[in-house]
């Protein structure tokens, strides 16, 4: 079979995703017992739980891991089939997104029907709780160095093709041109205000263990703030290549594409495994810090609903007695807000650009 | 560093976090010039209306043991009383003392439960 370039690496990619998922399947499944069996995620259970009411909970817990295979591996055949590969880079994103929503409420599901069997003084929340007061700004998680490299780079890059697209002939589109670079520079933004969340997001432990606790969620802490640095810098170098590939000629831009489709292939191979290790790391921290209910102070189960505000949540959805409510309380769930209408914006002028 | 809450406690919270941040500055803990966490993180730690955090930066910041700069948070400004009167400072010591003369304590316990406490305050010093 001969494919372009892009294809392969459409398909490579693929092949990608299925060990990372695989992986992520095993981990997920084994995570119920992260603690051993006197714990079902972070309840803990009467002892038995495992051989009783707990083997059926959990055969449904890893029933509904399959869900999301349910929806792509059709998917996956109907592209297949039709041959239109760059569908891949949509069902990616789309089954990732599954995956993440399935795991959550999966595990809300198994959560609540565990408490049924659960030791019933684990069950009810800590007294005291210890808080942090360590400042987290974002410019207390941010290298200056590290952010001026980014900005000078996309800086350079989009004056490149600015200089490039009047230089250019004028059956040269601006779709071609821009469109991808602006794509990439407003996924740059959607990952700063990820960061920000990350950075914001409210950490109280309890006293027992305080210190184990905070140094699990600042861990944590660091790890995503860290991912969504290095997806940004991803989106920069992609950014960067960007006016190379679209000024070289025929062959030489193959030839550039494909180096550069590979470099992402390896680096991608390389952060997957780095990423797994840290992550088995603060896994292994967390399983040291015993789960403790907290008291809700705010008691913000009452949040209203469809709208409500709550200034101390770093989300724009917040869950309320009749279900997910729109937060636009504090700065993060509002410029998410605008992120989220500029996202339709964008697309609106990219499709409406002339090809 | 961290501070505590309880909620068994009949303080309010915003009194537990004038007390503990009080007793980080007293102790050493937080020196001069230290930061503190802006309002909206302690108020999103421990899952508490915003406004219980600000009344709480703002009785700090009355008592002139922590400086609020808009826009970048707040600073230990100094680890003395600094131009509060002996007068002001020895108030709700007074009221203290008379609340364990009230319940019919001794001059010498009264003393040595004083000098425990100061030395627990000055521990980590």
């Amino acid at each position: 079979m001969t494919l372009p370039t892009q294809d392969w690496f459409l398909v490579v990619l693929y092949a990608m995703f299925w060990a990372v998922r695989i992986n992520g399947c095993v981990r997920r499944g084994r995570q119920p017992l992260l603690r051993g069996r006197e714990w079902f995620f972070n309840v803990r259970v009467q002892g038995g739980f495992y051989d009783g009411p707990g083997k059926a909970i959990l055969r449904q817990y890893w029933l509904r891991m399959m869900i999301p295979f349910a929806v792509d591996i059709p998917w996956a055949i109907a592209i297949f089939r039709s041959g239109q590969l760059f569908q891949l880079n949509f069902l990616v994103l789309a089954t990732s997104a599954l995956i993440h929503a399935n795991h959550l409420f999966s595990v809300r599901i198994a959560e609540r029907q565990a408490r049924a069997y659960a030791v019933k003084e684990s069950e009810r929340p800590a007294a005291r709780l210890a808080l942090s007061l360590a400042p987290r700004r974002l410019r207390d998680y941010t290298n200056p160095v590290f952010e001026g490299v980014l900005a000078v780079l996309t800086v350079s890059s989009l004056i490149f093709l600015v200089g490039y697209y009047l230089a250019s002939p004028p059956h040269v589109s601006a779709r071609i041109v821009f469109g991808a670079p602006l794509f990439m520079l407003y996924t740059q933004a959607g990952m700063l205000i990820i960061k920000r969340a990350a950075i914001a997001w409210p950490s109280p432990v309890p006293t027992e263990h305080a210190e184990e606790h905070m140094h699990a969620s600042e861990e944590r802490r660091r790890y995503y703030v860290r991912l969504w640095d290095w997806s940004r810098a991803a989106s920069v170098a992609s950014l960067v290549m960007w006016p190379v590939l679209i000024s070289l000629p025929g062959a030489a831009g193959n030839r550039a594409l494909a180096i550069w489709l590979g470099a992402c292939l390896v680096a991608g191979v390389v952060a997957t495994v780095l990423g797994e290790i840290k992550r088995k790391q603060i896994a292994a921290l967390a399983a040291r810090a015993m789960p403790v209910l907290l008291p809700d102070l705010l008691a913000s189960g009452g949040a209203g609903w469809p709208v409500c505000y709550q200034p101390s949540a770093p989300v724009l959805m917040l869950k309320s007695a009749r279900g997910y409510s729109l937060n636009l309380g504090n700065s993060i769930a509002q410029f998410t807000a605008a992120y989220v209408a500029g996202f339709a914006v964008l697309v609106f002028v990219l499709t409406r650009m002339a090809p | 560093m961290f501070l505590t809450i309880d909620t068994t406690d009949p303080r309010p919270i915003y009194q537990q976090v004038v007390d503990g941040i009080k007793a980080l500055i007293a102790n050493g803990t937080l020196g001069e010039g230290a930061p503190l966490p802006p309002l909206r993180q302690v108020a999103a730690d421990l899952r508490v209306n915003l406004n219980t955090i600000a009344a709480a930066y703002k009785a700090l910041h009355e008592a002139g043991l922590i400086v609020v700069k808009h826009g970048s948070g707040a600073i230990v400004a100094s680890q003395t009383s600094a131009g509060r009167s002996e007068e002001e400072l020895v108030r709700p010591l007074r009221a203290a003392l008379t609340d364990l003369i009230l319940a019919g304590l001794s001059t010498e316990k009264i003393a040595r439960i004083v000098m425990r406490e100061l030395k627990l305050a000055k521990e980590s010093r």
